[in-house]
């Protein structure tokens, strides 16, 4: 992103080993070698399947996801409280659950459901209260990223030449299930409850048939790890460190948000993030994941086969391909050798190098020098159009990615009618069944497979 | 052509220096602004380079501040100019946000209870340390916000504090036409009994514009880093700074609110008119 031709100058980079785009997908069994659908149809079902997520806003008009966000649907929480339409006019009649019952016994979530099904009423404005959605694409990689991991089209685009003319322009490049569609919702990342309730009420409305959450949730009682009962004279620790004052009303909603995401996993699954920081037992709300409900917390492997530095291994359903990260601490030391900065002065005679990965995982970015990726220019084009497709795709990774893959997997599942619907705790039996353990440590990791036994590139 | 044909007959490839496109020969990328004039064909992709950022040992090497030799500070107090011609073209947008009316005197009289409530605990043992933050967040300054970032002794982030003096600037000027509209007194020219512990700033109270402010950092920060731990931290640093102008006796709970509403609502439009410094700042951390 903005980089400048200093930016540009390679310095060492040629150590590292080319790699596959879509190794990711291959390691997950879905492509062959050949890039070809191993074991199922590209044919679209008569109803695509649904995957909802909640996220950053995200970058419809990537050639690769043109058809894939489902713009009548997209829905932005983060400007206007009961939600604004990005992509579209007022509402006509949307074909929602108007008649759940999900929040019932949570009387905040029942006052919000009652407000925002008013809200999302037949003729109701797009922009709720003239409040305009928050989703320009520019501040949307995190999002882009995600989508085209789950469900990106592999397309025929235009390429610009230096002539001012255009020529076709191919872009192998494919989510884990590209036919599915995305409902995106976007929120914002304030530490209240409200706002992540009626996300989850909306995925539930629409009757998603996946939710994918690749993020925490910061409900200041549930960030881990949780300060329990710890006191200090007769003041609970937990109080004591808040900037701000505790609120019971708050705190209600809080527990209400937890409730409903269980709640809903019985009817779809939830897939979760479990966090980039060695977590055991993931981060909230990955770690309500049971074996009663269907919400499934993703960890992260590297394409070596081995857990990614960055990623936790306890309390984690499944683990999915993502990039490395170097560690050097008590527990590991995984450093990059190639890197051209690295420093053997220091390092212990014994580490487990060897199992650093240098792949990362390839998914779509924002156009242009927004997003992960800048375009390699230092300048904009003179008239404003994209000068090559440099800047589509970014180097990616950690278990938002790895999530994303997983949430892809159930999507293709449902596409071509081997996943259960209905059921949650269904479909996360059916990913399990799907589920090949990997041999790393003393817990094996279980990587889900669509065909055969995952292959890991890396080698 | 299907989407089997488009995989199966072209092929992505990661190299050392980016994404080939099939087998097609490598642009040179050291300078790729002279291919691009000489009317080269790249088919390079340019993959996003920082590998592992945030987690590489060495991160934070040669990012020690000088602060002697920091004059960021400085410019960015410029008047913005261009950045607010942006935000009058785009007045249509942001001049009647659905802001709710502020409550009479009898309701702000009884929010002012509250107000004599915060102004006896400011003198208990537990709450003693917010005299100092009150003193110190009085005036524009960004250490409420650089803190829970990390970066508030570290260079390397101008672009950043550029953006967060650009939004105080902006917002200072959007609030006050606000305050001016609903034009409610403070609070101890409702309720004799409050003693500020500042002198009541020239304007009126409701929406606090510390709130707006703050909560517009918050806000803005979470779209160009929304993976960043601190984007939900920004927003508890907010409240706390919106809520110490209470305890300081200068603004009722409504203001606060009102403020926060005002940041949420307007976010679209900041992100518009501060989109190249946004991309900037975010520059400095991918």
């Amino acid at each position: 992103m903005g980089q400048t031709a200093t930016d540009l100058t390679v310095t060492g980079q040629e150590n590292y080993p080319h790699y596959d785009a879509l190794w990711h997908l291959k390691t997950l069994g879905v492509l062959d070698a050949r890039n070809a659908p191993l074991g199922w149809s590209p044919t679209p079902p008569p109803k695509p399947t649904r995957v909802a997520v909640i996220d950053t806003s995200v970058a419809p008009e990537h050639p690769n996801l043109k058809n894939t966000i489902n713009t009548a649907l997209s829905i932005d929480f983060f400007s206007a409280r009961l939600g604004s339409f990005p992509y579209r006019g007022a509402l006509d009649t949307l074909d929602l659950d108007w008649d759940t019952n999900i929040a019932d016994g949570l009387p905040h979530s029942v006052r919000l459901l009652t407000e925002f099904t008013d809200r999302l009423s037949n003729g109701s404005a797009a922009h709720n209260n003239r409040v305009q959605p928050c989703t320009l694409p520019d501040f949307s990689g995190h999002g882009t990223c995600i989508a085209g991991l789950v469900g990106a089209r592999p397309c025929i685009t235009e390429k610009r030449l230096a002539s001012g003319e255009t020529e076709p322009l191919a872009l192998p490049y494919s989510g884990v299930d590209p036919m599915c569609e995305i409902v995106q919702i976007s929120t914002n990342f304030d530490p209240e409850p409200e706002g992540m309730i009626l996300a989850f009420l909306y995925a539930e409305l629409i009757q998603a048939d996946v939710i994918l959450l690749p993020r925490t949730i910061s409900d200041p009682s549930r960030v881990v790890p949780e300060l329990g009962d710890v006191m200090l004279g007769s003041h609970n620790i937990k109080d004591l460190v808040r900037q701000v004052a505790a609120s019971p009303v708050l705190d209600d909603m809080w527990s209400e948000l937890a409730e409903l995401i269980v709640n809903i996993s019985q009817n779809r699954p939830i897939v979760c993030a479990a966090g980039n920081a060695n977590e055991e037992g993931a981060i909230y709300p990955a770690n309500l994941a049971t074996e009663h409900n269907g919400i499934i917390s993703v960890g992260a492997i590297n394409a070596k086969g081995f857990l990614s530095g960055y990623s936790g291994r306890q309390g984690i359903t499944v683990f999915a391909p993502s990039n490395d990260a170097e560690a050097f601490d008590a527990s590991q030391v995984r450093l990059d050798e190639r890197n051209p900065e690295y420093d053997p002065i220091g390092v212990p005679p014994s580490t487990d190098n060897d199992k650093f990965s240098s792949f990362d995982v390839i998914s779509t970015d924002v156009p242009g020098p927004a997003g992960y990726s800048g375009s390699p220019f230092a300048g904009a084009s003179l008239d404003g159009s994209l000068r090559e497709y440099g800047s589509y795709f970014s180097r990616f990774g950690g278990t938002s990615a790895a999530s994303a893959l997983v949430a892809g997997f159930i999507s293709l599942g449902r596409s071509v009618g081997d996943c259960p619907a209905g059921s949650g705790s269904a479909a996360k039996s059916w990913l399990l069944a799907k589920s090949h353990p990997q041999s790393d440590g003393d817990i094996p990791l279980n990587v889900p497979c669509w065909s055969g036994r995952p292959q890991f590139p890396d080698t | 052509m299907s989407i089997q044909d488009i995989l199966t007959r072209h092929r992505f490839t990661v190299t050392s220096t980016g994404l080939r496109l099939d087998d097609q020969a490598e642009a040179p990328v050291d300078n790729p602004d002279a291919a691009a004039n000489a009317g080269a064909t790249l088919s390079l992709l340019a993959l996003n380079r920082n590998r592992n950022r945030n987690r590489n040992r060495n991160r934070n090497r040669n990012r020690n501040r000088n602060r002697s030799l920091n004059n960021a500070a400085g410019a960015a107090l410029q008047e913005p100019w261009k950045e607010r011609e942006l935000l009058h073209d785009l007045r249509s947008e942001w001049q009647d946000l659905p802001l709710p009316l502020p409550p009479n005197a009898e309701g702000l009289r009884r929010q002012a209870l509250d107000l004599l409530v915060k102004q006896a605990l400011r003198t208990t043992p537990q709450e003693s340390g917010r005299k100092a933050e009150i003193l110190r967040e009085a005036n524009i300054e960004l250490s409420g916000y650089l803190r829970p970032l990390g970066i508030e002794e570290l260079g390397g982030y101008d672009a950043t504090e550029g953006l967060f003096y650009l939004i105080l600037a902006l917002t200072d000027e959007i609030g006050l036409r606000y305050k001016d509209r609903y034009n409610v007194l403070r609070p101890n020219q409702i309720e004799p009994r409050l003693r500020p512990l500042l002198p009541n700033p020239p304007h009126q109270s409701y929406p606090s514009n510390h709130s707006f402010q703050s909560f517009s950092i918050a806000f803005l920060f979470s779209r160009i880093l929304p993976e960043h731990p601190a984007s939900s931290e920004l927003f508890n640093s907010a409240r706390r700074i919106a809520e110490n102008r209470e305890w300081a006796g200068l603004h009722y709970a409504c203001d606060t609110q009102a403020g926060y509403q005002l940041a949420r609502m307007i976010a679209p439009v900041l992100e518009k008119v501060c989109k190249k410094q946004m991309l900037a700042a975010q520059a400095e951390w991918l």
